[in-house]
């Protein structure tokens, strides 16, 4: 474009302490301002990834800041192209972006960039009645248990017997299957987003190489940021929340898991973005990134994917089952009793890269909007109707993974966020250091040391991962969190932090 | 296992790539004196993400073909192809890749990948998984005598 950085900045303004607007014309064609959270210290890391754009040079990609820009030039756009406080440059939209779009206008669109590749990535919280000092003792062992059953890791296959007819069943009714099957129980259903089930999934939109890629990976953790952790309760904030989610002292284990719908989303996505892109030219659809390929949504490609995506989304919801069921038996071996006497239940389950249909105010009309959430999650107030009733009260739960080794955290949603941000609040801590400095700059037996310092059991599928995951890698998680409290957009309920982490 | 050759029979495996700074993901910057070069050295970065490609012996050979509509398209489906061929079926893992035909009229790419399939004692835990390609900030730069690539995996 050839601004320079202060030329850049005129079109960024602080509008509160933890918001800032993206003015029009910070990029062609805004239909709507950008807004992005950060506090005092985030707000340096964005402006950061601008300036060094700003050099030019040939590689090179996006500032975050500029992709929810580009995002707000899209059509059917509604209020604000919203950047999270972990947001960075992703491809097409940022991650941590949010965009929600006009059912009722025919020009209003639908992009796989608005979901991500990893279609319902998530994170689910499993509480237990353990205490630390329980674990304490055999704590390697269950780390070792945990590694054992849950595949991990480049080419590892899944455990889960599987065969064709059961994964497009699986597509069709996402944690219904896992229930009917036996892999959860009925009140993992009721603590689920969207209750684990995208009613208009449509398995036949989900291509035979999607499929293929789908089946042997069931049941599997996945590799980059995906993990298992098994943390401890080390703070809470709200006393009333946590009681409600059966956290009732500091101390107290969790499981937490975070993985998505692995190479079948994937390929679901990018299945998506070759017809879209011949729906574009068709349609006349001018958008100023490729990755931004969209479609309108009622078009037949933009239908399709809509029920394509559903099925994946409900194939990562039995994959989260799935981690469940092996995750409660890995807990029954080491502990010899069943997982029930254990009291495993699953706290709530969150996606944060995913497309959703939903009711929102807009000026004081009731509208229905597709809201896309890329590296965001939902977080809806007290009382509203799609949240489980043992929630109502306080709230839905809204889980953020930390990063490897640091803590993590469980928020609530509020009605200042369903009124800023359309219930929409952070995923985790975005990260800060590219993989490639990040093992330019780290090392390996270091972060381990680290790790194990601080009393952190770990096995890890992919050593090569443990820089470019390392904490060092990423913003810090608190910072994210602290920043979504004081806008007000969701709220601090109970912190935690890991003793054990299972790796791909 | 002794009756095979051993990675270190081999000379190192050529390569014309490097891992740039991004964010979240990995940028590949592939060269080459040709455009087939920098397309064949580009897939070989994604390969040597997964799993250290001087340890993959040349036992088995595959073969894809893959359509476009322009260079990036085409470099996308190209790749597209052989990440599939890795995480399906026997998990393909290649340390050479062969264009044998770059149609750049109707652009249409037929190519051969040498290399075997995952073997988790020999080439497990020395990368992860590549999740998907990525148009973002995708160029290829064909010169007369040096194309430059750069594309963006999915980790």
């Amino acid at each position: 474009m050839g601004r320079s950085f202060d030329e850049e900045l005129q079109y960024l303004e602080r509008k509160t302490d933890y918001c800032w607007t993206i003015k029009k014309g910070f990029v062609p064609n805004m239909q709507v301002e950008g807004a992005f959270y950060v506090n005092s210290h985030l707000e340096k890391l964005m402006l950061e990834e601008l300036r060094n754009s700003c050099r030019g040079g040939i590689g090179g990609f996006l500032p975050g800041v500029k992709q929810i820009a580009n995002v707000a030039a899209l059509p059917g756009i509604v209020k604000n192209s919203i950047g999270l406080p972990d947001v960075h440059s992703g491809y097409g939209f940022a991650i941590g972006n949010m965009a929600a779009f006009d059912m009722d206008d025919p020009e209003s669109i639908v992009s796989p960039g608005g979901v991500g590749f990893d279609i319902n990535c998530g994170v689910r919280l499993i509480r237990t009645n353990l205490d630390e000092t329980d674990v304490t003792p055999v704590k390697e062992q269950l780390c070792q248990s945990l590694f054992d059953h849950i595949p991990v890791g480049v080419g590892s296959k899944g455990v889960i017997p599987m065969q064709a007819k059961d994964l497009n069943e699986a597509l069709e009714m996402g944690v219904d299957w896992s229930l009917r099957e036996g892999y959860a129980w009925a009140e993992d259903k009721e603590h689920c987003e969207e209750y684990g089930r995208l009613l208009q999934a449509d398995p036949s939109k989900v291509s035979a190489k999607a499929k293929k890629r789908g089946l042997p990976q069931l049941g599997t953790l996945g590799a980059g940021n995906h993990y298992a952790e098994i943390q401890v309760v080390d703070e809470i904030f709200d006393k009333h929340a946590a009681n409600k989610m059966g956290i009732d002292h500091k101390g107290q284990v969790c499981v937490m898991v975070h993985c998505g719908s692995r190479g079948l989303g994937h390929q679901v996505a990018t299945d998506a973005l070759v017809a879209m892109e011949k729906a574009m030219a068709r349609d006349k659809i001018i958008v100023n990134d490729r990755q931004l390929a969209c479609a309108h949504i009622k078009s037949a490609e933009g239908q399709d994917y809509l029920k394509g995506m559903f099925a994946a989304g409900n194939y990562a919801w039995v994959n989260r089952s799935s981690m469940t069921f092996l995750t409660r038996q890995a807990f029954g071996k080491v502990f010899n009793c069943p997982p029930d006497d254990l009291d495993m239940q699953l706290i709530y389950d969150v996606s944060h890269n995913i497309a959703k249909v939903e009711e929102h105010m807009v000026n004081g009309k009731q509208k229905t909007l597709l809201v896309h959430r890329k590296g965001s999650t939902r977080a809806f107030p007290p009382h509203h109707p799609l949240i489980p009733v043992d929630y109502q009260l306080t709230g839905q739960p809204v889980l953020i993974g930390g990063t490897m080794g640091t803590c993590s955290y469980v928020l609530t949603g509020t009605q200042h966020g369903m009124d800023t941000t359309f219930g929409t609040t952070c995923h985790g801590a975005g990260r800060a250091l590219s993989r490639a400095k990040s093992r330019r700059n780290l090392d390996y037996q270091e972060v381990l040391d680290k790790l194990a310092e601080k009393g952190i059991s770990i096995r890890v599928a992919s050593p090569k991962l443990v820089m470019e995951e390392a904490p060092e890698s990423y913003k810090d998680v608190t910072e994210v969190v602290n920043t979504c409290h004081e806008a007000g957009i969701s709220k601090k309920a109970i912190k935690l932090r890991p003793i054990a982490v299972i790796k791909g | 296992m002794s009756e095979y050759a051993k990675a270190s029979d081999y000379d190192k495996v050529e390569k014309q790539f490097e891992y740039l700074d991004h964010t979240a993901d990995v940028q590949i910057h592939s060269w080459g004196k040709t455009v087939e070069e920098a397309f064949e050295h580009a897939c070989l970065g994604m390969f040597n993400y997964m799993t250290d490609v001087d340890g993959v012996l040349p036992r088995k050979t595959v073969e894809i073909t893959a359509e476009g509509t322009d260079y990036l398209s085409l470099l996308y489906h190209f790749m597209d192809e052989f990440l599939f061929l890795s995480c399906t079926d026997d998990y393909f893992m290649a340390r050479q890749i062969e264009i044998l035909e770059f149609d750049k009229e109707k652009w249409k790419i037929r190519a051969r990948g040498y290399g075997e399939d995952f073997e988790r004692a020999r080439h497990g835990g020395k990368g992860t998984e590549v999740k998907a390609i990525t148009y973002s900030a995708m160029k290829v730069l064909p010169e007369a005598d040096k194309t430059d690539i750069f594309v963006i995996i999915d980790i």
